[in-house]
């Protein structure tokens, strides 16, 4: 009794922190960045050691939580996104909102956790909301108007939803997950389809790219990082007690991985191409019941250091004070730390590929062993053309940062040590390196995965994906890849995928 | 297939939620899609408590005189969360009409999606 109480109020925490912090916002930010990392650290140990806890609150028929291995990474991948996010931003973050982003976080809590079905649309649809606060956080007509899109997708796929868990309580009884396997296959479909709108897979997750392209590069990082994250937790927890739901969710994340990943090579705007790939990669996470949510940990992780270290920053208020005498200095802080943020980049880009020494080598080896022989194919197919996205990605970002900065004469006159140091050990330049040097050492722990054979693979991947860059580069392909923007496509999408699930389903059973 | 009065019951419902799709679909302005989505909002509603009622009309609340058919409390207790949660949706959507209506006052989608 007295866990389920500790571990409730833990739940809810970050909410009621953000409610007190909208009254004494300078006292309790601090407050929530040491909640946050104790949240990451207590998370860590225990996907170390294997803890799982269940609980009841409010007694008999009261409403039931479980964190196990599903919720632990998941839980330790948003708590660090905010961390990083809150210490990457905290300069250019606007009124509330990283009282915003911790009730996002109590949302997320609630999603991971719960094992049935009402807590759970709660859960979603408190996401949803503190979701539009983020992307209108902009505040300009398109992200208005991009955030109205997500909110009425949303909130259209969460009654789509509620539809289905009325019909499968009319055959089950109760609103649990687990006793979903006696309830009819139109219910089934109805959940899953709301479920996978949230998630951002394919078709479904049409407003990933428009949304991640034009919102603030905190928010976007926010959104990439643990947002999408929130719908992959039950999915996993469904697709392990439900073996048809699995099947026909695996055709889906199969078509998600590999469409998604053709619309991102051919994608010009890195931001979008960057959305596009997380369909991609998520689409690639709902494939493995098991390993599913620790991909979907380390993808957010390293989209969140993507979409910080995507656009060079400026800081307003060091322009303003520069003058004549330390324009030099700073102009060799910049660089420096612009460099640190490149690095950033790549080694986050590299990540995502897969590469070896780093934490997407790991769990994509997982992923790799625990998929049936027939996947296996496709699942190379999307890893190749991952590579050549991120090939571009690296080469654009290299690109601009050879242009607007003096790169020869900054690492002529590199003897400044002094001066290094200090702009090295500038706080956001610490974070970057510091989340670098927590990529390597994720994959160090995990040695036994490396085999001659995978980190082959790797290697060769990563080269045949540059190779099919500079193959692709040249096309044009503007008249064929349209963004989509139309509302119509991104609110009809979800009655597609649920009649595609349903057919599946009833005739066709891949 | 035999048609049982609890799904004659739920064809209206049924209806009214084609109509919401539908007007959700075809619809050419921000208010016209807040309006279809408060139609389908209605419809999932009446779907709970026509589902509640399957048993038994009476409330459930106990009280001195004891009745037989009590409706089912648990889909009850769920819709009015899911009413609260609709209303704040519809709420939230009207205030980015309001705002976007500064900028197109006709709010039609084929001047916003440019």
């Amino acid at each position: 009794m007295n866990e389920a109480i500790i571990l409730g109020f833990l739940i809810f925490l970050p909410a009621t922190l953000g409610f007190i912090g909208c009254v004494f916002p300078k006292i309790t930010f601090p407050l929530s960045i040491t909640m946050l990392a104790g949240y990451a650290l207590s998370s860590l140990y225990a996907l170390n050691h294997d803890i799982n806890y269940a609980f009841t609150l409010i007694g008999e028929g009261g409403i039931q939580f479980s964190i196990d291995r599903y919720s632990f990474p998941l839980i330790f991948g948003s708590s660090l996104t905010l961390l990083i996010v809150f210490g990457l931003f905290s300069k250019r973050f606007s009124h509330y909102y990283y009282q915003v982003c911790l009730v996002l976080l109590t949302a997320l809590l609630v999603s991971f956790s719960t094992v049935d079905l009402i807590s759970l649309f709660i859960a979603l649809e408190l996401l949803g909301f503190t979701a539009f606060l983020l992307i209108a956080d902009k505040n300009d007509k398109r992200a208005l108007f991009l955030s109205f899109q997500y909110l009425i997708g949303g909130g259209l796929a969460m009654l789509i939803y509620l539809i289905g868990v009325i019909q499968a309580f009319t055959f089950t009884g109760t609103f649990l997950i687990a006793d979903l396997g006696n309830a009819p296959e139109t219910a089934l479909c109805l959940i899953i389809a709301g479920l996978l709108t949230k998630a951002g897979v394919f078709i479904c997750g049409l407003w990933v790219p428009n949304v991640y392209s034009h919102a603030n590069c905190q928010s976007a990082a926010v959104l990439s990082g643990c947002v999408t994250c929130a719908a992959i937790a039950p999915i996993e927890r469904m697709s392990v007690t439900l073996a048809p739901i699995g099947e026909t969710l695996s055709v889906l994340g199969v078509l998600s991985a590999v469409i998604a990943a053709i619309y991102a090579v051919f994608e010009r705007d890195s931001g979008r191409a960057l959305g596009w790939s997380s369909v991609s990669q998520l689409g690639i996470a709902i494939l493995s019941p098991t390993y599913g949510c620790l991909y979907a940990m380390q993808h957010g992780i390293c989209k969140t250091l993507l979409f910080s270290t995507l656009h060079n920053d400026i800081d307003e208020a060091q322009i303003t004070k520069s003058d004549g005498a330390s324009n030099k200095i700073r102009n060799h802080e910049e660089t420096t730390r612009e460099i640190v943020r490149v690095l950033t980049f790549i080694m986050a880009s590299l990540s995502i590929m897969g590469f070896p020494l780093l934490a997407g080598f790991a769990t994509k080896a997982w992923i790799k062993n625990d998929l049936a022989d027939e996947a296996k194919i496709i699942f190379t197919t999307s890893a190749l053309l991952t590579s050549t996205v991120y090939a571009r990605l690296i080469f654009d970002r290299v690109n601009t940062l050879r242009t607007n900065y003096d790169l020869p004469n900054y690492f002529a006159s590199l003897k400044l040590s002094n001066e290094l140091k200090m702009s090295i050990s500038a706080s956001r330049s610490l974070i970057l390196i510091f989340s670098i040097i927590m990529l390597v050492i994720t994959s160090l722990s995990q040695i036994d995965l490396f085999t001659s054979y995978s980190i082959r693979s790797a290697i060769l991947s990563a080269f045949l994906g540059g190779i099919l860059f500079t193959s692709v580069v040249g096309i044009q392909a503007d008249q064929w890849v349209k963004p989509v923007t139309r509302t119509l496509d991104l609110v009809g999408a979800p009655f597609l995928v649920a009649a595609l699930l349903l057919a599946n389903l009833l005739y066709f059973k891949i | 297939m035999d048609l049982a009065p609890e799904k004659i019951q739920l064809i209206p419902i049924f209806i009214l939620m084609v109509i919401g799709c539908f007007g959700l679909l075809t619809s050419k302005s921000i208010l016209r899609s807040l309006f279809a989505l408060d139609v389908i909002d209605t419809a999932t509603i009446s779907i709970f408590v026509l589902i509640a009622a399957s048993n038994g009309t009476q409330t459930p609340i106990i009280s001195e005189n004891l009745y037989s058919n009590y409706a089912d409390p648990y889909p009850q207790a769920i819709i009015l969360t899911a009413i609260v949660i609709g209303f704040a949706t519809q709420a939230l959507l009207c205030a980015i009409a309001l705002r976007l209506g500064r900028v197109s006052p006709m709010l039609r989608y084929r001047d916003l999606e440019k």
